[in-house]
């Protein structure tokens, strides 16, 4: 105990008299430690959880209702959807109809017959443009063009991966249409039948399928494929919290009314591929490691900085020993001012990462080919970083102190090696 | 009984052929109360005497007590906490931590030894008062003279009440002025506490207040002269 008020004294008196340009460079590395630490593997992460959020948001909902396994449709479409009704946390749900569909773009001007016919094989998804839009925000995503007007008939939005000019790298091998733009005619062609649409809109997102689809009124999709009582594909649901909590709880209403008869319920977490949650995972791990190579460098630089101080403080330390002053109440002294670096480092840093960069990346996410990376740090894991980050800090400050406070007393008090 | 006695103290440093042999088996003793001063030219081992007397290095041969306590056979705990609650020292650079005001360098001994934060503080400016310097309590070494930071290095040394006090040329970094009150400090330690004084000096006129002087030469003490 006297040892700690001792060592809490001298260690407090040697940062109060510090440098303060020096103390402020210590603070700024260990706070760029700290951000290394939680920001790399956050990025990396928020690359995935981008693309996580951007396929809850764009595409599949909070709750998505498919086929059962040994079905082609949802049964009993009506029933479910009435069934939505009795569930105050939904806020909104979609029901789409999906069906394999041709698109002919060059079909009126092609006069040469052995050239290269312009069309593509591609998803029709038949929806309700204001039920879809209500949950997926299909309007948002329109980069040419309008959205789809519910009392027009004869339009359609072409996902932009169907299109040349946005798959340049890769079109060869997907296949895609040539110039076409809004205002132009499709010919589009299901189970033999064809009939011509306006093109309204071209949609794009970073969200798994949206922009590879092609999107019309769903009493079109069924009339053009002769298939006026036909179940849905596919029902995703927006809720009002849209929490996993939330979700796990409206999925259970949903099984205690044996929906799970007619379809299979999945929440968001549950539709999500399990290469998407490797890959997270992946990432994480990835993130550590470099945040490991950062907390090696941290720990150096700490090192160093106690030892360079205390050696140069080599004789005031030989003199406390002489004047009877105990060796833990140093080595105290120098482990205090270790873990008030990494401290006001950390504290610096997590002010940054949760005051600035998290909000930051929430309303500018970085924009990577695949997905809109988000800044991901859970408080938990950024705690858990946080403590190794300072034992690992203590120990840097410790094993400097400890090696020149071990020298014999009146070697350092004479200034002899 | 003396409170400090050594018998046959050698001291050597190094090995083989470069070995120097600094103490070449020393007696020495002194009386509880005693003001003494060790002398001699520059290599003549008084420092190094001093060095074993005090507990801050130890003889390669001999035996030493101080205080009743055989200090050969302490560890470097115990030789740590004796030093603390038995002796006090006087360095010849004055030896303050620099972050440290004055008051906090002379309580820095007091709180190793248990007291309390204000008890502390009480007896470091008591102290302070004592060897004049009133109202520099909250001064860093840095703001005070040389002179100055050596009153206060004799504040630290017997603000706890050693039982022995080593002054280690207290006097080589001062004035003539501030020497001859360092001096005047120690010996009223010496007279109106009754501490033993150990001092290593050059100047023997500082070392006239003293009861004996040791008069070293190439590590042996050659003559003991009696002042008073």
């Amino acid at each position: 105990m006297r040892s700690l008020r001792i060592g809490f004294l001298l260690g407090f008196r040697q940062i109060q008299r510090a440098n303060i340009w020096t103390t402020a460079l210590i603070i700024f590395v260990m706070m760029l430690t700290f951000l290394n630490l939680i920001a790399v593997s956050g990025i990396l992460v928020g690359l995935i959880a981008g693309s996580e959020r951007a396929v809850q948001e764009k595409s599949i909902g909070d709750i998505i209702i498919t086929p059962l396994d040994s079905e082609e449709e949802i049964l009993q479409t009506e029933t479910i959807r009435r069934t939505f009704e009795t569930i105050p946390e939904i806020q909104s749900y979609s029901i789409r109809y999906q069906q394999g569909v041709q698109l002919a773009a060059n079909y009126k001007t092609r006069r040469d017959l052995n050239a290269e016919p312009n069309t593509i094989g591609t998803q029709a998804v038949g929806i309700d443009p204001v039920a879809e839009n209500a949950v997926t925000g299909l309007s948002e995503n329109i980069v040419e063009g309008e959205y789809l007007n519910p009392n027009e008939s004869g339009y359609i939005l072409i996902g932009a991966l169907n299109l040349d000019r946005y798959t340049a790298g890769f079109a060869d091998i997907t296949g895609s249409l040539e110039n076409v733009f809004p205002g132009d005619s499709v010919r589009a062609t299901i189970n033999g039948a064809s009939r011509e649409f306006v093109v309204k809109g071209i949609v794009d997102a970073k969200a798994g399928g949206v922009a590879s689809f092609v999107y019309l009124p769903e009493k079109e999709l069924r009339r053009l494929s002769n298939s006026p009582g036909r179940n849905a594909d596919e029902i995703v649901i927006r809720l009002i919290d849209k929490t996993p909590e939330t979700a796990i709880a409206v999925k259970s209403v949903l099984l205690a009314q044996e929906i799970d008869s007619y379809a299979k319920v999945r929440t968001f977490q549950e539709a999500l591929p399990k290469f998407i949650s490797d890959i997270k995972q992946t990432f994480n791990i990835l993130g550590t490691f470099i945040g490991a190579v950062g907390i090696i460098v941290a720990s150096i630089t700490i090192f160093i900085i106690i030892f360079i101080n205390a050696l140069s403080r080599r004789q005031q330390i030989g003199i406390l020993k002489g004047i009877g002053i105990d060796r833990k109440a140093i080595e105290i002294a120098y482990v205090l001012q270790s873990a008030f670096y990494a401290l006001t480092g950390s504290l610096l840093g997590a002010l940054v990462t949760y005051g600035i960069l998290v909000g930051y990346f929430d309303r500018n996410p970085i924009d990577f080919p695949f997905s809109d990376g988000i800044l991901v740090a859970e408080p938990l894991g950024t705690f858990y970083r946080f403590i190794i980050l300072f034992i690992i800090t203590l120990f840097a400050g410790f094993v400097p102190a400890w090696i020149i406070v071990k020298q014999n007393t009146l070697n350092s008090i004479l200034g002899r090696k | 009984m003396p409170i400090i006695h050594a018998t046959n103290i050698h001291r050597k440093f190094g090995e083989g052929n470069l070995t120097t042999h600094v103490l070449k088996g020393i007696d020495f003793s002194v009386e509880e109360g005693e003001f003494v001063a060790i002398m001699g030219k520059s290599g003549a081992g008084k420092s190094t005497l001093m060095y074993q007397l005090s507990v801050l290095d130890e003889p390669t041969e001999g035996d030493i007590t101080v205080h009743q306590t055989d200090i050969i056979r302490l560890n470097e705990q115990e030789r740590t906490s004796f030093r603390l609650n038995t002796l006090g020292y006087v360095f010849q650079n004055y030896a303050l931590v620099p972050d440290l005001s004055a008051e906090e360098n002379v309580m820095l001994p007091l709180l190793m030894r248990g007291f309390d934060w204000q008890g502390a503080k009480q007896s470091a400016r008591q102290a302070i008062d004592g060897v004049g310097m009133a109202g520099k309590y909250t001064n860093l070494p840095a703001e005070l003279s040389g002179g100055e930071q050596q009153r206060i290095s004799i504040a630290r040394a017997v603000a706890g009440k050693p039982k022995i006090l080593f002054a280690d040329e207290p006097t080589a970094n001062l004035d003539t002025v501030s020497g001859t009150q360092v001096i005047d400090l120690i010996t009223k330690v010496n007279k109106e506490e009754h501490q033993t004084v150990v001092m290593v000096t050059h100047e023997r006129e500082y070392a006239m207040g003293c009861n004996h002087i040791f008069h070293m030469e190439d590590g042996v003490i050659v003559d003991i002269e009696q002042l008073t």
